[in-house]
């Protein structure tokens, strides 16, 4: 291996007969005047020196070079392998052609590659193309995780990467980028993973329902478990917010979440709401109101002039009171308002508070937050603010010397479709409390893992704080030049977005002064429904047609003359199938086209038995 | 455009018309085709490109293996010279590849000899080197065919004292021996046809007169005459060039004559002047370079020796 041709102080040509160049490789350049260089592959190429690539501009004919081959020629025997090396620093002059290089002891480049320990970092992945430098590497950092490559899953054989720690307090928030499949939930996994590990606390919003940790992936060895280190809620169900605590603001959100109120809705939300209003208080504050509003004071009125129980009579002062103090409400926003009450009251959202979540966190485990993405949105607005108001307010206490707060830790916040929760160029409840994270967070030990399909329609004053950049498969001309706006991803790196395999990214982080090529382990654990969805529908085929069979088995054989009579017990026994002779007709001849059944033709007409 | 002298115009055009002549009247194809097949001169054939089947039965039998040669000299004047001389043999089948190289200087030969006679001698140590890559070849490479760049008589003539020891091998070990020719000197046709043909032609080149008159993969197969005996030839159109080549074999290797056409028409690429790719990739490596014999002037010889043997002319840039 040596340089060859022309050279800069940024960039050389490697040249080797014998080995291939991979891109992203760390080279040592071993000039005779500047000493030790590292760079890194950016552009391999493999070429045979003696074939032409095109006789007159046209390509070689193909037909031939294949005749060659079949001549027992390799062309890879005179091949020469060319690989475009930008050196890690500029040196001080360019460097000396014909200048040996050979790939790295792990030594002579562990402070480019390891930054961490497997104990305090987290192990995402492994760096590519370092094998040759791992067999080097200290026994400890060797064959920590599976990845999952070309069909098999195995140990790592690569130098990992290691996310430190203790670099979050620098480095706070994290960003995932990448298009549909490119790895980002799986990205998302491994992070949650190795936080449980670790006994980190964290919060994931989990509108995809995927995030599940007790089904372990099948072919693992020593897989941990995850069952006791992880917590899952769903809104309305195990967790909710409480009305008491609820201020204006966190009301507005929330009821504009179920559909966005007018402006009316929301200026008599503001007057309605009273301080430590309870559900009930509130609501049937709106019921009455909305009551009043329809009969019109004259009427209550003469009806106040009746006789009548005492209850009653004292409903109908409240509401004349009502309508007194709140003579300008409309009717329509007053019923508007309690529509949405009943909607949020229905879904269980105040039959429950947070408490569970903090308890979670307080033990150190992993809440996975479920629910669907609007009711998500308003209610993390909620769970977020009274978080990180938790450990804010314990925080400043310690500061001020007054420790006599209550301890709330520090912890991670996650989720996917970030762009939902703080989207660009419009409001969103969750907008203002992730954008306050992501700019005072760090002091409060609350980290961001923000991960989002459209990097551009994050919200940039929240980009801007992602200091730890993982970027996937991107596709989208406009998402590639919002990342290479935001992060130090090169030209050479950018190009390759488009092509990347799925679990495959750059790293970009001010923690390792580089860009990283890595590929994302296995997770541990699986998402409950992997199932691709062709599978799953060649499954619900499948189970459909094997319960027919089933339920025709005693009919057998059935003639089609005979089908109503057939149709009457099956209906009689799966009321749910909802057989009509059409369609029994149908799944009849689906059956014997796939073999399972057969059909004959005798005098009473066709008829379908067993084989 | 510069002034030309009046008198240098007046030459070229005069040397240009009747070039132009020459050229309107070269018999037309199909004129030139008949009078060929009336003759009894030879026949047209056609080729065609070998099956895989073939290929691999061919490369069952030892592949093939391409020979060729290069020599470079210095630039200075005689015997101010270094001559540079290497053969490669090279085969599709065994990774081994077979040098031969020399390296020659007037200065130091025995004998006193002129330019002319040195030029003679380049030629035919570089036959020989050849010729020495070939018969090691077949010794050890033990190909089905043997491609060599440029004509068999030509190592029958300058390479004499090895050419019966290569003929003999070949035949021996039945490995087939093909030279394949690119710049066609012969006259067979114009010889031939000298009644018919039209003044200016009378001493036209092969090559000249098959210009375009072939279809690509069509060869013409000539009748073995005068110092072709013992060979037998063909020129044949291998690739869009209307300009044909030429296939040598030997006369005991004669019933393999198709087979050789289509081999080489198979490893000619379409787009490419009409030799098959695997002597271009032996040519390639075998080439000494002015870069090359640069460098080894500057290694061996130093700085201020080569200044002997490259003159102030040749440095200057063209
Ligand atoms: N680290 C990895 N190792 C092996 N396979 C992976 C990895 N990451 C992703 N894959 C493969 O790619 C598929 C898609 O990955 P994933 O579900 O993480 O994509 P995504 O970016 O979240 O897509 P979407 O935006 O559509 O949700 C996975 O089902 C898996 O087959
Ligand atoms: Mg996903």
């Amino acid at each position: 291996m040596q340089v060859v041709g022309l050279t800069t102080p940024q960039e050389v040509f490697v040249a080797s007969r014998e080995r291939k160049f991979r891109i992203n490789e760390i080279l040592v350049i071993e000039d005779p005047h500047q000493g030790s260089l590292i760079g890194e592959v950016v552009e391999a190429n493999s070429y045979n020196r003696f074939i032409p690539l095109s006789i007159n501009h046209d390509f070689v004919d193909a037909r031939v070079i294949e005749s060659l081959e079949r001549l027992g020629y390799s062309i890879s025997e005179d091949e020469i392998n060319i690989a475009r090396v930008k050196l890690r620093n500029e040196a001080s002059f360019p460097v000396t052609t014909g200048a040996k290089a050979h790939l790295p002891e792990f030594s002579e480049v562990k402070d480019l590659l390891v930054r961490s320990t497997p104990q305090e970092g987290l192990a995402l992945g492994e760096i590519k193309n370092t094998e040759e430098t791992a067999d080097t590497m200290d026994e400890n950092l060797k064959g920590l995780f599976y990845v999952y490559t070309k069909g098999e899953k195995k140990k790592t054989k690569n130098v990992p990467f290691l996310l430190d720690l203790k670099s979050f307090q620098q480095y706070p928030h994290i960003g995932i980028f990448g298009g549909s499949g490119s790895g980002k939930s799986y990205g998302l996994r491994v992070i949650m993973e190795e936080l449980m590990l670790k006994e980190i606390p964290a919060i994931i919003l989990d509108p995809h329902y995927e995030m599940d940790f007790s089904t372990k992936e099948e072919g693992l060895e020593g897989t941990p478990d995850f069952k006791s280190a992880f917590k899952k809620f769903q809104i309305g169900e195990d967790i909710g917010v409480e009305f008491l605590a609820l201020g204006k603001r966190d009301l507005l959100d929330l009821l504009s979440a179920v559909k966005p109120l007018t402006e009316a809705m929301s200026s008599a939300v503001e007057i309605l709401h009273r301080r430590g209003d309870t559900l009930l208080s509130f609501s049937s504050r709106l019921e009455l109101l909305a009551e009043a509003l329809e009969l019109g004071r004259i009427r209550i009125e003469k009806i106040l002039q009746q006789d009548m129980e005492p209850q009653e009579r004292e409903k109908y002062k409240k509401m004349k009171e009502l309508l007194e103090e709140y003579p300008n409400i409309p009717l329509v926003s007053v019923q508007g308002i309690a529509w949405r009450l009943r909607r949020l009251q229905a879904s269980g959202l105040f039959n429950h508070n947070i408490k569970p979540v903090k308890e979670a966190l307080l033990q150190g485990k992993l809440a996975v937050i479920q629910g669907p993405i609007w009711l998500l949105q308003v209610f993390s607005t909620y769970l977020l603010a009274n978080l990180y108001r938790a450990r804010r307010d314990y925080k400043d206490g310690e500061l001020k010397g007054n420790a006599k707060g209550e301890y709330f830790p520090p912890f991670v916040i996650a989720t996917d479709e970030a762009h939902n929760f703080a989207p660009k160029g419009y409001d969103a409840p969750s907008k203002g409390i992730i954008t306050e994270i992501a700019q005072e967070g760090r002091k409060y030990g609350v980290f961001l893992v923000l991960a989002t399909q459209r990097p551009t329609l994050l919200d940039e004053t929240v980009t801007a704080q992602l200091n730890t950049k993982i970027i996937f498969r991107t596709v989208r001309g406009h998402d590639i030049a919002t990342i290479t706006e935001e992060t130090d991803i090169g030209a050479e790196e950018a190009k390759r977005l488009p092509y990347l395999p799925s679990g495959d990214a750059f790293v970009s982080s001010p923690l390792f002064g580089r860009t990283v090529a890595i590929r994302v382990r296995l997770p541990y654990t699986k998402s409950p429904h992997t199932l691709n969805p062709f599978d799953e529908i060649k499954n619900y085929r499948q189970k459909a047609e094997e319960r027919l069979l089933d339920l025709l088995e005693t009919h057998l054989p059935i003639y089609e003359t005979n089908l109503l009579k057939v149709i009457q017990a099956l209906n009689a026994e799966a009321p749910d199938l909802k057989l009509e002779v059409r369609t029994l007709k149908e799944s009849l001849e689906t059956l014997v086209k796939s073999g399972k059944l057969q059909k004959t033709d005798t005098p009473f007409g066709a008829m379908y038995h067993h084989q | 455009m510069e002034r030309l002298n009046e008198n240098l115009k007046t030459e070229f055009s005069i040397a240009a018309s009747a070039l132009r002549k020459r050229l309107k009247e070269r018999p037309d194809r199909e004129n030139l085709r008949d009078l060929i097949e009336k003759s009894g001169l030879g026949r047209f054939k056609r080729s065609r490109r070998m099956t895989n089947d073939e290929l691999k039965s061919l490369s069952e039998k030892g592949g093939i293996v391409g020979v060729d040669g290069s020599t470079n000299s210095t630039a200075g004047s005689f015997p101010y010279v270094i001559t540079v001389q290497q053969s490669l043999a090279k085969s599709t089948a065994v990774q081994e590849e077979i040098y031969y190289s020399r390296v020659l200087c007037p200065l130091f030969m025995q004998e006193d000899m002129d330019e002319a006679e040195y030029l003679e001698l380049t030629k035919s140590s570089l036959a020989s080197l050849e010729a020495m890559a070939a018969i090691e070849a077949v010794e050890k490479l033990k190909p089905a065919v043997i491609l060599v760049d440029g004509s068999l008589v030509r190592l029958k003539i300058e390479a004499k004292s090895l050419w019966g020891d290569l003929k003999k091998a070949a035949i021996d070990k039945g490995i087939l021996l093909v030279g394949v020719v690119e710049g066609i000197t012969t006259k067979i046709i114009s010889a031939a046809l000298k009644e018919s043909l039209p003044e200016a032609m009378k001493g036209a080149c092969d090559w000249e007169l098959l210009f375009g008159a072939l279809d690509v993969g069509e060869g013409l197969e000539v009748v073995p005459t005068g110092l072709k005996e013992g060979f037998r030839t063909v020129f044949m159109r291998t690739s869009l060039d209307p300009k044909p080549i030429g296939i040598d074999l030997l006369e005991e290797q004669y019933e393999y004559m198709e087979q050789v056409e289509n081999l080489v028409f198979t490893l000619t690429p379409q787009d490419g002047r009409g030799i098959p790719l695997w002597l271009d990739l032996v040519d390639k490596k075998v080439k000494i370079s002015d870069a090359l014999l640069e460098g080894l002037l500057k290694a061996y010889l130093g700085e201020d020796f080569s200044e002997f043997l490259t003159p102030k002319r040749a440095k200057r840039s063209p």
